[in-house]
């Protein structure tokens, strides 16, 4: 792993943090906020889908849940919507162990499916309960009571606690790479029975991969009802959740740590563009593309964009090599 | 006496899931790819059946053949196309590959045939028949008849006939198979048609009674892989008897809890057997 | 006795890989494990590692029942293996592949990496160290598992065919590394196919045909075996090393 110097993390920051100053107004931030949004909950993804090679194509049950009970707590109890906060990691994290706990132990196509069924299950069973509000879904507050409420007009606050909460998640990434976790994670990836034969104790590094996962994604879930104020089961539990995740991951690079963001600045700014431009009928467009971009990434670059970025300097380095030593060598006999 | 006619079209639609799960197994255990889209193909059947109908007045005795033939070629240029490329790979581009084509599939379905239902004329195959005080729908009857059948055939296929020794020799062991002098890649392109083939008849049969739209495969999807895990990894005996079990679950689900809860019955079955008997009822080690 | 196999059997569906098999294996020693192909080497070895659950009998290891144990387990008790196509991590570097083993033993990245630098220098891989995996050809590769296993530090290794596909120059090579293995105190179980190599290592033989053990004992005495020389050749040419 090349160390990336600390000058290209500053101007990352620079860039992300300065970017409302420069694009300022509405439509800009409202962009930027829902770019952010996104690269959480996909880098979210990533910790069990790309670092661990788990393929979770049902992840928007823990974004689900995560949007779901800050607003059954408005709900319930007049409550901050903050409080449900840990609620819906919670439910997210057990949820996390009843997929995982069984289909673990067992080939990875087990753990696909299943996440797909249970994404499936919730939400049907979400959809039919008018507890949580049935198909029509919850709300929350309408006007702020306090800044606990976590209601502003403007999209920049929004923005600004995204963006901090995704570099909380990437740092914490960051520092996994480096212990016995990531390792362990990449082993598992890379070939299971020989990671097992390690004393790698595989089910299990699996689960936590999990469940840090399903806790983020469920934050994620969290943010986006405090922003949007309303939840249902096509925004919050559809299949639109999970595959994007996916996608934007794996556009990215899974298993790198900056993939998720890439994926989702390319992506999501596309996916505004072609819903204003084609209508209702531009989340249509929206999944064939995504279908599409899918397919080809796993046939001809399953590490996504920062792969065939790094293939092609690998290409430009031997090439130079090359170059370099023909030169020294013609200097030499000269 | 509706009790018994709940079973018997249970049993019925069972004997369909276990026709469509039967080809999903087949290139599950040879191949150890799970084909997310299958769920796709057999709308894609259901398609087929409905515009041959509608375009030339085609019947279910045309239209299940062309649903089996479209799909057959569907699924050997799948296979030749994208599984082959990625099957030796990681897990991520093997499950990414499937999972695309399954986006790709049912929303192309979306943007050409509109989100609308749309339903073969009732009666098409017949009236509905009184068999000793239960009522069976003709197309079920007919559906239920020829998916059991065909199962069974497959599985006659695969265990009496010298080609369908050669596919479970390449699912048994690639190299020897190969050293035999049997082409793999042939035999794997074969084994993905005949799943495509044996989806696009199950789709084609279900047409006949089942209201047709882009969304159909999502259900139908779950359903091939509950019972795919239930039967076992590769059985298609397997297959044969979970499918049976799950249309019979799914039938009384329906009738005890009403439509809205038949899914989540079969879908909470799947984590139960994940948990209790992953390796299902006649699955290999 | 450090690793005790008892009456072990393996079935698949009907089929016996393995029947009523028993091994004993004294701390320090190499045993060799061999007989013709689908013998039941490989599934035996499967068994004794985790990877398989035997259908029948026990294994033991330094006390420990381990019959029903998880491969992970078997690892973290002092039983290392390495596999015979060698499955290496190919998305890390040669280092990072042996952090990986060495992680077992030394939970924190500064102690793993320290370890598997000693591994490493050992196993004659330092130059390469940050290389990726997946750039190394077959001796390269079989190197790599072997040192990743070391990493471990494990008290008995079973070797699954670590010489084949060798020239003999690499198998002369890795004859050295094994012995020098050895010599650290690590008892080894070794499959091989090549005779010459098995039967100048290994201080006792076992011999598999069709799943059960028709022969032990030293490598002369399985070398004249009528037994052995029938399961590899045939009947009738074991009839004809009997006549003088």
């Amino acid at each position: 792993m090349a160390r990336k110097p600390i000058i290209g993390w500053l101007a990352l920051a620079a860039v992300l943090l300065g970017f409302p100053l420069v694009f300022n107004g509405e439509y800009y931030e409202q962009l930027a906020a829902f770019v952010i949004l996104s690269a959480i909950s996909a880098s979210a993804w990533n910790l069990v889908g790309g670092y661990a090679g788990q393929v979770s194509v049902g992840h928007a049950v823990y974004f689900g849940a995560g949007a779901y009970m800050p607003l059954l707590f408005y709900k319930l109890w007049a409550a901050s919507p903050l409080l449900g906060f840990p609620a819906g990691i919670a439910v997210s994290v057990v949820i996390a162990v009843v997929i995982g706990v069984p289909t673990f132990r067992l080939s990875g196509h087990y753990f696909s499916m299943a996440t797909i069924a249970v994404a499936e299950l919730i939400r049907i069973v979400v959809s039919d309960w008018d507890f949580l509000g049935g198909a029509i879904g919850l709300m929350g507050p309408a006007t702020p009571r306090g800044w606990w409420d976590l209601i502003w007009r403007s999209s920049l606050p929004y923005y600004y606690i995204f963006l901090a909460v995704l570099g909380l998640l990437l740092y914490i990434t960051h520092r996994m790479e480096r212990t016995r976790l990531g390792y362990y994670l990449r082993a598992i990836r890379a070939n299971d029975r020989a990671a097992r034969s390690l004393g790698v104790p595989v089910s299990r590094y699996k689960l936590y991969a999990l469940m840090l996962s399903a806790a983020f994604t469920s934050l994620a879930g969290s943010l986006y009802a405090a922003k949007f104020g309303f939840v249902d089961p096509g925004s919050a539990l559809g299949i639109l959740v999970s595959v994007q995740m996916v996608v934007m991951a794996a556009l990215g690079g899974a298993g790198r740590l900056l993939g998720p963001l890439l994926g989702a600045v390319i992506l999501v700014p596309l996916q505004t563009t072609t819903n204003s431009f084609f209508g209702g009928q531009g989340t249509g467009l929206a999944f064939i593309l995504y279908g599409g971009i899918i397919m080809l990434l796993s046939r001809y670059a399953p590490g996504g964009l920062i792969e065939v970025w790094e293939r092609f300097q690998a290409r430009r380095d031997a090439g130079t090599a090359r170059r370099s030593a023909e030169r020294n060598g013609d200097a030499r006999a000269a | 006496m509706i009790l018994l006619q709940v079973i018997v079209g249970g049993l019925l639609i069972g004997a369909v899931y276990a026709l469509f799960s039967s080809g999903l197994t087949l290139i599950w255990g040879m191949m150890n790819v799970i084909n997310f889209a299958h769920g796709e193909f057999v709308m894609l059947g259901m398609y087929a059946a409905f515009w041959a109908y509608t375009l030339a007045g085609i019947g279910p005795a045309g239209f299940v053949p062309i649903a089996a033939l479209l799909l057959f070629i569907l699924g050997v240029l799948v296979y030749m196309g994208l599984i082959r490329h990625v099957m030796r790979g990681p897990m991520l581009a093997q499950i990414l590959s499937t999972f695309g084509l399954l986006l790709l599939l049912r929303y192309s379905a979306f943007w050409v045939f509109s989100a609308n239902f749309v339903t073969l004329p009732d009666g098409l195959v017949g009236p509905s028949i009184d068999i000793g005080g239960i009522f069976v729908t003709a197309s079920k009857l007919l559906a239920g008849g020829v998916a059991i059948l065909l199962t069974a055939g497959m599985h006659l296929l695969l265990t009496r006939t010298a080609i369908g020794s050669q596919i479970l020799a390449v699912a048994e062991d690639r190299q020897a198979a190969m050293l035999m002098g049997i082409k793999p890649d042939r035999m794997q392109a074969l084994a993905w048609g005949l799943a495509g083939a044996s989806a696009g008849i199950a789709g084609a049969l279900i047409a006949t009674f089942f209201p047709i739209s882009p969304t159909v495969g999502e259900s139908l999807a779950i359903i091939a892989f509950v019972t795919v895990t239930l039967g076992g990894f590769g059985s298609v005996p397997g297959a044969m008897l979970a499918g049976l079990l799950i249309g019979l679950i799914e039938s009384l689900s329906a009738f005890y809890l009403g439509p809205v809860y038949q899914d989540v019955v079969v879908y909470a079955l799947f984590v139960v057997i994940l948990w209790v008997r992953p390796h299902g009822l006649l699955g290999k080690a | 006795m450090l690793l005790k196999a008892a009456n072990v059997s393996k079935a698949f569906g009907g089929f016996f890989a393995v029947s009523d098999a028993s091994l004993e294996v004294g701390e320090g020693e190499i045993v060799g494990l061999i007989g013709p192909n689908g013998a039941g080497k490989s599934t035996f070895f499967n068994c004794l590692a985790g990877d398989f659950k035997p259908t029948s009998g026990r294994v033991f290891f330094d006390g420990h029942d381990v019959t029903e144990a998880a491969a992970e387990t078997h690892a973290r008790l002092g039983i290392g293996r390495t596999f015979q196509l060698p499955a290496i991590f190919e998305e890390l570097t040669v280092l990072e592949n042996v952090m990986v083993g060495a992680f077992l033993r030394h939970p924190r990245e500064d102690d793993a990496r320290a370890a598997a630098r000693r591994v490493l220098a050992l196993t004659g891989l330092e130059r390469i160290s940050d290389q990726p995996a997946r750039s190394l050809g077959t001796p390269g590769r079989k190197r790599l598992g072997i040192a990743r296993v070391l990493a471990t530090e494990p008290r008995l290794i079973l070797l699954d065919e670590a010489l084949a596909g060798l020239t003999p120059t690499e198998i002369h090579q890795a004859i050295e590394l094994v012995r020098a293995i050895h010599r650290t105190g690590i008892t080894l179980v070794i499959v091989e196919h090549i005779m010459e190599v098995i039967l100048t290592l290994a201080e006792r033989i076992v011999v598999f045909n069709q799943g059960r053990v028709i022969a032990h004992g030293r490598p002369q005495e399985i070398v004249n075996d009528p037994a052995v020389i029938a399961a590899y050749l045939g009947r009738s040419h074991a009839r004809r090393a009997d006549k003088p």
